[in-house]
């Protein structure tokens, strides 16, 4: 018997609850696109696999990806000091050799 | 020490592999459920649940994933910055240290002139003195021959063997027999009680020196005094310098 399966509502492409119940659906009519909706969810799945190599920054945790970013924020502004620090220092005019 | 947390990838993934694992056993629980014909069991319902909640977990991860993706473009823009600005300041300090070098060479040049300036300054001499050394050099004819002098002129720039021979080093084997008072010729010299005859005659000094190339006022400035002019011996030197032998390149 078909079970009911909640109806999930998401608006972002990354449920795979709808292709699941398609698979379920068509299995309860006994249709013949039950293959062809199974290896549309395999492809999905490889897709998502796929996505997810190679999405950037999700190589470490938020946590740990916060931090350095707040680190590399503290260096752009050290630095940036520093420079100006030595700018306003008495600056030399070094003659070039005739 | 809690462990490290997992990356959002390994967590992706993991869920991932949860939803295909779940929705694969979920069909074949279904799909053998409706070819027995058994009556299904609460599991495919406990089945369904952990799908959807891994199905709304992995949700959440992507999001996650996008907000990183997001921050990894702010923190590449940030490390080009912190590139640039290394970049600035090893230019920076490139030129500080030419500056440096520069003024530490301009610093030692100048300060060896200072030490030279000093040490000039000690061994200062007064140009007066050096200009009346001059003279006397050049009085007795010693650079330079007299403008009158002509080759077979006996007057040489050096004292020749008879006027040595007739000079105090000359007489002082006689000196010391004689015995002035009992005291060498030196401390008779030193004494300045040296008899005339024994003063030692330059002739080619005489009728330079009483030209007045040297200031009148100065002649008797140095320790040296010039020697008594003596005419008289002109005519003897005269007669003993052509006899001498003397190696002197003028005397042709």
């Amino acid at each position: 018997m078909a079970t009911t399966v909640p109806v999930v509502e998401e608006a972002e492409d990354y449920s795979f609850l709808p292709i699941i119940h398609d698979v379920i659906k068509c299995m309860d009519k006994d249709s013949p696109d039950v293959h062809q909706e199974l290896n549309k969810l395999k492809t999905k799945i490889q897709e998502a696999r796929e996505q997810i190599s190679g999405m950037p920054g999700i190589d470490m945790s938020p946590a740990l990806q916060e931090n350095k970013l707040q680190t590399l924020r503290e260096q752009v502004q050290t630095k940036n000091q520093l420079l100006q620090k030595y700018k306003s220092l008495c600056m030399f005019d070094i003659p070039k050799p005739s | 020490m809690a462990a490290a947390e997992k990356s959002t990838k390994e967590k992706l993934l993991s869920t991932l592999d949860d939803i295909e694992v779940l929705s694969r056993e979920l069909i074949e629980m279904l799909a053998l459920s409706r070819s027995q014909k058994l009556p299904q069991s609460g599991e495919d319902t406990q089945i369904l649940e952990l799908l959807v909640q891994r199905d709304k977990e992995f949700q959440e991860l992507m999001q996650t994933a996008m907000e990183q993706g997001r921050v990894h473009q702010e923190m590449q823009t940030l490390e080009k910055e912190v590139e640039k600005r290394d970049s600035d300041i090893q230019q920076l300090q490139k030129q500080l240290k030419e500056a440096e070098h520069i003024l530490a060479t301009a610093v030692y040049q100048a300060k060896e002139k200072l030490k030279s300036i000093e040490k000039a300054r000690k061994g200062s001499i007064s140009s007066e003195e050096i200009i009346k050394y001059a003279h006397r050099i050049s009085a007795s004819n010693a650079v330079c021959a007299p403008l009158n002098w002509v080759p077979g002129d006996p007057r040489r720039p050096y004292p020749t063997d008879l006027e040595m021979r007739s000079g105090m080093l000359g007489n002082i084997s006689n000196m010391s027999t004689n015995g002035v008072n009992g005291h060498l010729p030196g401390d008779a010299l030193a004494a300045g009680r040296l008899p005339d005859v024994l003063t030692p005659q330059y002739p080619w000094q005489s009728t330079d020196v009483s030209m007045g190339i040297l200031p009148p006022h100065h002649g008797n400035d140095f320790g040296l005094e010039p020697p008594g002019h003596n005419k008289e011996n002109e005519d003897d030197v005269e007669a003993m310098s052509t006899d001498s032998s003397s190696s002197s390149s003028d005397s042709d």
